[in-house]
C-alpha cells in the first residue's frame, strides 16, 4: 500500500481519472450486459482474461499494449466458447459451466503468474484487485505530459466502446430488448451479440491494471443495475450508470485515500452503497417508494370503510361501528378535519361526507347485486369482494353494472342501492 | 479409506509427518464434503450464488480477525466468514424480493461489491501493520501449509458433518432437485428445503476456504459434481462420485502446493479438478465423446450399408450391376467403406463374367438381409401412418370440432357463460 504525500496531486489526480475512465466504459457496456440479461458473462470474462494477458506478456507484449488486448479477447472468446461446449456437449446448464469455464481459465492464469513471476511482470495481488495507487508511476509522455499508461489505455477503450455504441444503437437496443423480432427483422443478431462480447472483453482488460479481475464486476454490474432501478429510458439509464459509476470512482478514491486502503475495493464498495440507495429511494419503484404508495392506499381504504359505516348506521340497519385500530382513529380524525363527519362523540356524516360514502355503498351493493346475478355464489360470499372492490370501481363500470341490473334496485341483502346522483369527483375515485 | 489416498499421494518409502498426514486428510474430508453437497447446488443451478457467498467470506474474515483482536484462530475467522456468507445469500433473497434488478445483476451485485468490501478490510488491516495480520491473504487464494493438525481436525469434522446431513435428507433434496412442484404439492416445506441446502453449500465454501481460497473455492462445489454427473444417470452414485472426485482433486492440489514454493493451493485444485473433469468429458461411457463419436459413426456406418443394399436389391432386378451404379444410386457419407465391408462379409459377391468388367450381385445372404430391411422399413412405415391417423383426433393437425372432445351440454353452457359476460361489459 502506498503513502501519498498530500503535495502529490497531480498522482491523485491521474489515478482518479483512470478509475473514472475505467468506470465510465465499463458502465457503458454493462448497462446492455444488464438489460440482456448477461451480468454474469461481465464475472465470467473478467476471470477468464487472466491467462490471455498472462501469455500475451509472456509473448513480449507490455501490459496495456494492444497484443495484451488481443490476448484477453482471445481468452474471453475461449470462455464463452468452452461454456457453450460444455452446455451443448454435455448438457450442463450454464451457470454451472460458466462456473467450471472460467474457474479453470482463473486458476490456470494465477498459476502461470506465480510460476513464471520472474518472467512475467504482473503481481498476483494486482490480478485480484488491482493497484490504482501504482498507476500515476507508469507513464508515457504526450506532447510534453507524463500520461499514465493504463489511462491511455482506458481512454482509447472508452473512445472505441462510445463510438461503437453510437454507430450500432438502433441495432444494439433492438436486439437488447427483442432479439426474436431484431432477428426476423433481419438483424445480425449472433454477430451483434459477438460485438458486445468482444466489447465486454476490451473494458475489463482496460480496467485489470488499475482494479483487477473480480472488482470489474462491480464495475459492470452495479451502476447500471442501479441506474434501472432509477429510470425508465434505456438511453436515461445508460448516461445515469455512466454517471453514477464516475461518482463512485472518485468518491471511493477519495474515502481509500481517507481510510488509507485499497482504492479500488473502496470505489466497489461506493458502488453498492450507490446501488443500495437506489433500491430503496428510487422514484416508483424504490423500497420507500412502494412502501409508501401501499401505506397511502391503506389509509384511503380505511378512510372509505369508515364513511361506509357511518352510511349503513344511517340507514338504521346496524349500529356504527366505533373505530377501534390506530389506523382507523386516524382515519376518523382526517374524515373530521376534512368536513366529511361532524365533531364530536356522536359524529354523524356531513353533506360532503354523505355524499362520498354514498358513492361508496353503491359500488359495494353494485358489485354484489352483478354477482348475486351472474355468478353462482351462496349469500355470504358475497361480502368479502364487494368489501374489497368498493375501493376501485369508477364510475364509468358502476354505470355499466348499472345497466346490466336493468333498474333493479335493490341488493341480493334486500337493501336498496343508493343513487348515483351528481356526477363529480367523489373520494373513492381511483386515482390513476 | 482416506488415509490410504492420502498416504498415496506421497513417495512411498518416505513417510510423512504426523501433521502433514493429519493436514491432508482434513483437505481430503473437505473435498469429498465440497463434491457431495456441490450436486445439489448443481442440480438446483444455484452455482454462481455459492460463488457470491464464496466471495463474501473474505469481509468476514477481516471482521473476525479485528473483533477477535487480532488472534489467526481458524475457528474464529471461518465463524466470521459463515457469517458473511449467510448474509450474501440473505441480501440475494432480498433483492429478488424487494427491488426489479433481476436473478444474475444481483448475484454480480453481491458478489462484486462483498469482495469488494473484503479487500478494502483486508488492505486496510495489512496497511496498519496490525500484528499477525500476515496470514490474511492466504484466504484469497488457499494456502494449506499453515494448518494445523487441529485446524484440519476442525475442517474434517465439519466436513463429515455436512455429509451427513445431506445422506439424513436425501429423499428430501432429492424431490425438491428434481421435481419441485411436486414437492410443494405433496406438502414438502420446499423454500425450507431450499434455503438449508444453499446453506450448506455456503457452510461448504466457508469449510473449502483454506484449501482453495475465495476466488477459486466454488470449483471446489462445481466441478466435482459436474464431473460425476458425466459418469451415471443416478443421483445415488452421483453423490459419492463427486466427492471421491473431489477428494481427489483437493489431495493433488495440496500436494504439488506443497512441492512448489510460493504456489497457491487453490488454482491447483481447480486444475486438477478441471483435468478429472476433462478426461470424463472424453471417456466417460455413453455420455463421453469418444463413446458418442463411436456411436454416431455406427450408426452412419450401418445407415450406409443398409442404403446400399436396399439400391442393389432394385438394380439386381435387371441383372448385374457395376460399383459405380451402385455408388451413384446411393450417394452419402461413408458408402465406400460400406461397400468394402459388404464385400467382405459376402453380401455382395462378384459375377464371374468377361474379364476386365466388375460386376456385382447380391448374395443369398445379403439379399436376406435386404429383404429384412425392407420389411422392417414397411412395417415401420404402416405403425406410422396408423399413428398418424389415430393422432388426427388429438393434434393441432386437424383440429376437431370442440363438440366431438368436450360435449354439446358442455359448450352450450360455455357459449352462455361467455354470452353473460358480453352482455355485461357491453359493447366494446
Amino acid at each position: 500500500m502506498m503513502e501519498f504525500d498530500s503535495t502529490h496531486l497531480w498522482m491523485h489526480f491521474w489515478a482518479i481519472a483512470t478509475a473514472a475512465t475505467v468506470s465510465a466504459g465499463c458502465a457503458l457496456v454493462g448497462s446492455f450486459l444488464v438489460v440482456r440479461r448477461l451480468s454474469l458473462l461481465g464475472d465470467a470474462i473478467s476471470h477468464a482474461v487472466l491467462p490471455g494477458i498472462v501469455l500475451a506478456v509472456l509473448a513480449g507484449g507490455r501490459p496495456g499494449g494492444a497484443g495484451v488486448f488481443l490476448g484477453a479477447v482471445v481468452a474471453a472468446l475461449v470462455t464463452v466458447w468452452l461454456t457453450n461446449l460444455l452446455g451443448t456437449h454435455a448438457g450442463l446448464a450454464e451457470d454451472a459451466g460458466a462456473g467450471v469455464a472460467f474457474t479453470t481459465l482463473f486458476a490456470i492464469g494465477v498459476v502461470l503468474v506465480t510460476a513464471l513471476a520472474s518472467r512475467v511482470d504482473i503481481d498476483p495481488g494486482c490480478v485480484l484487485y488491482g493497484i490504482l495507487e501504482l498507476v500515476p508511476f507508469d507513464t508515457v509522455p504526450i506532447v510534453g505530459l507524463e500520461v499514465p499508461r493504463a489511462l491511455l489505455a482506458a481512454a482509447t477503450v472508452l473512445v472505441v466502446l462510445v463510438v461503437a455504441a453510437a454507430l450500432c444503437w438502433k441495432e444494439l437496443v433492438f436486439t437488447a430488448f427483442d432479439p426474436a423480432a431484431a432477428r426476423a427483422a433481419g438483424l445480425p443478431v449472433s454477430l451483434v451479440s459477438a460485438g458486445l462480447l468482444v466489447a465486454t472483453s476490451l473494458a475489463t482488460v482496460a480496467s485489470f491494471e488499475a482494479v483487477g479481475a473480480i472488482l470489474v464486476v462491480a464495475m459492470l454490474a452495479v451502476p447500471a443495475a442501479a441506474a434501472e432501478l432509477l429510470v425508465r429510458r434505456f438511453h436515461r439509464m445508460l448516461l445515469v450508470a455512466v454517471a453514477l459509476g464516475v461518482a463512485g470512482s472518485i468518491v471511493g478514491y477519495l474515502a481509500a485515500w481517507h481510510f488509507n486502503t485499497n482504492a479500488a475495493g473502496m470505489i466497489a464498495v461506493v458502488l453498492g452503497i450507490e446501488y443500495l440507495l437506489a433500491a430503496i429511494l428510487a422514484p416508483g419503484d424504490g423500497i420507500v417508494a412502494r412502501m409508501a404508495s401501499r401505506e397511502s392506499l391503506r389509509w384511503r381504504v380505511a378512510c372509505e370503510d369508515r364513511l361506509a359505516s357511518l352510511w349503513r348506521a344511517e340507514e338504521g340497519d346496524a349500529a356504527a361501528l366505533a373505530p377501534r385500530t390506530l389506523v382507523d382513529r386516524l382515519a376518523q380524525a382526517r374524515l373530521v378535519f376534512g368536513g366529511r363527519i361532524v365533531p364530536g362523540r356522536a359524529g354523524g356524516l356531513t353533506d360532503i361526507g354523505r355524499e362520498e360514502a354514498r358513492v361508496i355503498v353503491r359500488s359495494h351493493r353494485l358489485w354484489e347485486a352483478w354477482l348475486g346475478r351472474h355468478v353462482a355464489l351462496p349469500l355470504d360470499h358475497l361480502h368479502p369482494p364487494a368489501e374489497w372492490i368498493e375501493h376501485h370501481l369508477g364510475a364509468e363500470v358502476r354505470g355499466r353494472i348499472a345497466a346490466d341490473l336493468e333498474g333493479d334496485v335493490g341488493d341480493p341483502h334486500g337493501r336498496d342501492i343508493p343513487p348515483e346522483e351528481f356526477p363529480r369527483r367523489a373520494a373513492n375515485e381511483p386515482t390513476r | 479409506m482416506i488415509l490410504t489416498v492420502a498416504e498415496m499421494s506421497f513417495p512411498t518409502g518416505w513417510i510423512p509427518p504426523y501433521n502433514t498426514l493429519v493436514v491432508a486428510a482434513g483437505v481430503a474430508s473437505v473435498g469429498f464434503a465440497a463434491g457431495v453437497v456441490g450436486c445439489f447446488a448443481v442440480l438446483r443451478r444455484r452455482a454462481l450464488a455459492g460463488d457470491a457467498a464464496a466471495h463474501a467470506t473474505l469481509l468476514g474474515v477481516g471482521l473476525a480477525f479485528l473483533l477477535g483482536g487480532g488472534r489467526r484462530d481458524l475457528p474464529l475467522l471461518l465463524g466470521g466468514a459463515l457469517s458473511t456468507a449467510i448474509a450474501a445469500l440473505l441480501a440475494l433473497v432480498l433483492i429478488g424480493r424487494w427491488t426489479r434488478t433481476r436473478d444474475d445483476a444481483a448475484t454480480a451485485i453481491v458478489l462484486g461489491v462483498s469482495f469488494g468490501a473484503g479487500i478494502t478490510l483486508l488492505s486496510g488491516i495489512s496497511a496498519r501493520g496490525i500484528p499477525g495480520s500476515a496470514g490474511l491473504e492466504q484466504f484469497l487464494l488457499g494456502h494449506t501449509a499453515g494448518l494445523t493438525a487441529a485446524d484440519a481436525m476442525i475442517l474434517g469434522a465439519l466436513s463429515l458433518l455436512t455429509v451427513a446431513l445431506v445422506a439424513l435428507f436425501l429423499k428430501e433434496s432429492t424431490l425438491v432437485a428434481f421435481d419441485p412442484l411436486f414437492a410443494a404439492a405433496s406438502g414438502w416445506p420446499v423454500t425450507l428445503i431450499d434455503y438449508a441446502l444453499v446453506v450448506l453449500v455456503a457452510v461448504m465454501v466457508v469449510v473449502g476456504l483454506p484449501a482453495a481460497g475465495a476466488v477459486l473455492v466454488t470449483a471446489l462445489v462445481v466441478i466435482p459434481p459436474v464431473t460425476a454427473r458425466q459418469w451415471t444417470d443416478s443421483v445415488g452414485v452421483m453423490l459419492p462420485l463427486a466427492g471421491l472426485f473431489g477428494l481427489v482433486a483437493a489431495l493433488s492440489g495440496v500436494a504439488v502446493s506443497s512441492a512448489v514454493p510460493r504456489m497457491p493451493t487453490g488454482p491447483l485444485v481447480v486444475i486438477a479438478a478441471s483435468i478429472l473433469l476433462t478426461i470424463s468429458l472424453l471417456i466417460a461411457p455413453r455420455r463421453g465423446g469418444l463413446a458418442r463419436w463411436l456411436r454416431s459413426r455406427r450408426t452412419v456406418a450401418a445407415w450406409a450399408e443398409g442404403r446400399l443394399l436396399e439400391v442393389a436389391l432394385r438394380l439386381e432386378a435387371q441383372g448385374p450391376f457395376t460399383r459405380e451404379q451402385l455408388l451413384a444410386k446411393a450417394p452419402g457419407v461413408a458408402v465406400d467403406s460400406a461397400f468394402k465391408r459388404l464385400v467382405r462379409s459376402a453380401a455382395i459377391e462378384p459375377v464371374v463374367t468377361r474379364a476386365g468388367t466388375d460386376a456385382w450381385r447380391l448374395a443369398v445372404w445379403g439379399r436376406e438381409l435386404a429383404a429384412e430391411r425392407s420389411r422392417r422399413l414397411a412395417a415401420w412405415t404402416e405403425v406410422l401412418e396408423a399413428a398418424r391417423e389415430d393422432a388426427r383426433g388429438h393434434l393441432t393437425i386437424d383440429v376437431p370440432s370442440p363438440e366431438a372432445i368436450l360435449g354439446a351440454a358442455r359448450m352450450k353452457a360455455i357459449r352462455e357463460s361467455a354470452a353473460a359476460a358480453r352482455s355485461v361489459s357491453g359493447p366494446a
